[in-house]
């Protein structure tokens, strides 16, 4: 059998098959994307245009509300660390990025507190085990923030000071004071000693830094 | 070294051997008669919980925790009280045995505060795991707990926390039964009983750290080991304690490579349940001073060029004449060192003697401690067979000059803790070689020194005042480039052109038991890794 020929038909008008009006219809849309982005822009009207990417770092897009983020730790009304060295979060860490060295408190109710307390941002896979294991509240992931790329690996290990520089002051209990939790009413502020007012259910929700003028 | 969830250690059987047959949930065994009930429970895997009984204390059933149900009685009774008897019934899982249990765990924690994140025994808690096992539930309980004093300073080794205290009275009869002194005591009632020191005293006995071990909750802490370390980071190897010649058998809790404290291991034979105070500090000597690299004219070499030197050294002066050279051993090596210098000294160097250095002799009791404070005193005797002198006849000969010679394996006590530097003329010599532990004066003063494994970095075996061999375990990695001494002495004998392959300590060991009669019945065991004590469940 002789192999038949089918004939298909070229669509439409010569126009259409010279391509070129489709061509130029089609720079038309980019030039008018372009001088819509261009000319917005220049002119400051950035979100009349179409641009999706943002001009990162001057521009920053605000991270949900449950992310993890940087570490810090929390000061009880005192302003010391809430921490009492107790090991939960170096001995649930997945990574080992926690050295924690404790110490003897010398006064204060609570007997024990760290005397080194340094977290590795480098090797922190950011699986926040370290928050959901402490049990005073101390340490927090709710920074809204990310570790700083650095020049040398040194510099993102991130020491007690530092870490405390982002803490603010937790109402939980701890050592026998503080908001139990069954006392702490959903939707209540709540003032501690500092006066600064500190939602409650506190150790469960966020507290964006930008909130506390930090930067 | 403990890895069952609760401590039942087999009861010994007592003088009379008859037996009762007691059935347990169920399950029918024979028991010598006068066992305690609680132990047979725990034998069968009941798992009872307790907090009073201790298997080496006497059993004043305080904390009720451990009342089960037995047919025929109208209330649950303490098991720790209880001798087993002739076909007695018992059910520790009735309802009634658990709903009282329960009541008492519960009761215990009215006021117990709960600080676990800061209590170092938090994860080998008795309370901690019993509250885990057998109840788990929040509290019920919402009111003001009794506030008792916390950080109480009770002796030179241990605080006090009295209100983590659950007033079990064990740490009072380690003190009364085994240190044999009253300094602990209970003070005030109901729920304001406190656990104090007896009017007068300070918890200052030489055996007060086994209060610690004792303590089901963390109401004593040892000074040494406060807020050092979570247990659960620790790993466990069995050892022997190298304090002294008794030869306590212990657990070396380490981690990362650094020992963090010395406990008990139970062996009725030498130290039943206990230790000293003394002995768990023994410890500290591993990690302090010591000797990291191979010295050569007060340089640091690698260990070819140290042993290249120490060969030639010895050999020159051999060839000038052995009746000069000296070798000194030391009681604080294990049987397999002993046993390789040894066969250097009088197989291969053919010495007629070698002189014995060791710890000055101390204090004692009839308790555990030895005046000799050298773990392997008997063995170094046995292994040197008569041809041992002491450090007397040593100086004697250093001053008279018929030495121009020494090698020292272990400078523990070659120089006098009163500082017997004079009496012992080491300027004398022409040359000293030295394998030693620690920088100390004798490894400074020698012409090439190499160094040593501590006890609790090689494997070996050390021989008790009782002439006992018990098997010590590498449980922390080597200081430095030490090197374990059979492991010295064999590449020493090989530059010195002696044979002697030891390949590993094992090896040594299986030789010197087939030499030595004292070695006779030892064994070397089975190998083993460090367990986790987060693995290892409580020891409480």
């Amino acid at each position: 059998m002789a192999v038949g020929v089918k004939v298909v038909n070229r669509p439409g008008s010569l126009g259409q098959q010279a391509y070129l009006p489709a061509i130029a219809e089609g720079l038309g849309v980019t030039f008018r994307h372009f001088v819509k982005n261009f000319f917005g822009n220049v002119t400051g009207q950035r979100k009349k245009t179409d641009i999706a990417t943002i001009e990162y770092p001057e521009e920053k897009k605000a991270y949900p509300e449950r992310n993890r983020g940087l570490h810090r730790l929390m000061l009880r009304d005192d302003g010391q660390v809430r921490c009492v060295a107790c090991m939960m979060c170096p001995t649930v860490c997945p990574a080992h990025c926690i050295t924690i060295v404790p110490e003897e408190a010398p006064d204060g109710r609570i007997e024990k507190r760290p005397m080194i307390f340094e977290i590795d941002e480098l090797r922190c896979v950011v699986c926040g085990l370290c928050v959901e294991a402490c049990p005073c509240d101390a340490i927090r992931m709710d920074t809204l923030d990310h570790a700083k790329p650095t020049y040398r690996r040194g510099d993102a290990i991130l020491d007690k000071e530092e870490l405390m520089s982002r803490g603010v002051r937790s109402t939980a209990v701890q050592g026998g004071v503080g908001a139990f939790w069954r006392e702490q009413v959903a939707g209540q502020p709540q003032t501690p000693a500092s006066g600064e007012v500190v939602p409650a259910g506190a150790p469960h929700g966020p507290t964006p830094l930008r909130d506390h003028g930090h930067k | 070294m403990t890895t069952t969830p609760i401590t039942t250690t087999p009861t010994p059987p007592s003088s009379s051997t008859e037996m009762v047959t007691v059935t347990i949930d169920g399950k029918t065994q024979q028991f010598p008669k006068g066992t305690v009930l609680l132990e047979a429970c725990n034998q069968m895997g009941a798992g009872v919980p307790f907090f009073c009984y201790h298997p080496g204390l006497t059993s004043p059933a305080v904390c009720r925790q451990c009342l089960v149900d037995v047919k025929g009685q109208p209330k649950p009774v303490p098991s720790c009280y209880t001798p087993v008897a002739d076909k007695m019934e018992v059910m520790t899982k009735s309802p009634r045995a658990l709903d009282v249990r329960r009541q008492m765990l519960e009761f215990t924690l009215v006021n117990h505060p709960i600080d676990c994140p800061i209590c170092d025994k938090a994860g080998e808690c008795l309370l901690q795991k019993h509250y885990f096992d057998w109840d788990a539930k929040l509290a019920r309980n919402d009111g003001i707990k009794i506030k008792k004093a916390k950080v109480v300073d009770i002796g030179p080794r241990i605080v006090l926390d009295q209100e983590r205290c659950i007033l079990c009275t064990r740490c009072i009869r380690v003190c009364d039964e085994v240190a044999k002194t009253h300094q602990l005591e209970m003070a005030d009632r109901g729920d304001h009983e406190i656990l104090t020191t007896a009017p007068g005293h300070k918890l200052d006995n030489p055996y007060s750290l086994n209060t610690v071990d004792v303590c089901p909750v963390g109401a004593l802490t040892s000074k040494d080991f406060r807020f050092e370390m979570r247990v659960w980071e620790l790993y466990t190897t069995p050892s022997i304690c190298p304090g002294c010649a008794t030869g306590c058998n212990i657990e070396v809790h380490h981690s990362r490579g650094k020992i963090q404290r010395l406990v008990p291991r139970q062996n009725d034979q030498v130290n039943e349940h206990w230790m000293c105070d003394e002995g768990r500090l023994t410890y500290k000597r591993v990690h302090a001073e010591r000797l990291a690299a191979p010295m050569s004219g007060g340089a640091p070499v690698d260990w070819d060029e140290a042993l290249d030197d120490a060969g030639r050294v010895l050999r020159a002066a051999l060839d000038a004449g052995s009746a000069g050279v000296g070798v000194v051993m030391n009681a604080q090596s294990t049987n397999e060192d002993l046993y390789a210098l040894a066969r250097l000294t009088f197989d291969h160097l053919g010495l007629g003697k070698a002189y014995l250095a060791g710890l000055d002799q101390g204090w004692s009791d009839d308790i555990l401690v030895s005046a000799d404070k050298n773990p392997n005193t008997a063995g170094a005797m046995a292994i040197g067979a008569g041809r041992l002198r002491t450090l007397l006849d040593l100086a004697n000969d250093l001053k008279s000059g018929a030495l121009h010679t020494l090698l020292v394996v272990g400078t523990h006590g070659v120089i006098g803790k009163d500082g017997a530097a004079g009496a012992l003329p080491l300027d004398r010599l022409t040359t000293l070689v030295v394998i030693g532990t620690h920088r100390d004066e004798v490894s400074a003063a020698a012409k090439v020194a190499l160094p040593l494994c501590e006890w609790a970095e090689s494997d070996g075996t050390f021989t008790n005042r009782l002439g006992m061999v018990q098997r010590v375990r590498a449980a922390v990695p080597p200081a430095g480039d030490s090197l374990p001494g059979w492991e010295i002495l064999s590449h020493l004998a090989r530059k010195l052109g002696a044979t002697m392959e030891f390949t590993e300590a094992k090896t040594v060991f299986a030789e010197a038991k087939q030499k030595l009669p004292f070695m006779k019945d030892a064994e070397w065991g089975r190998p083993l890794l460090p367990v986790q004590l987060r693995f290892a469940g409580s020891r409480g």
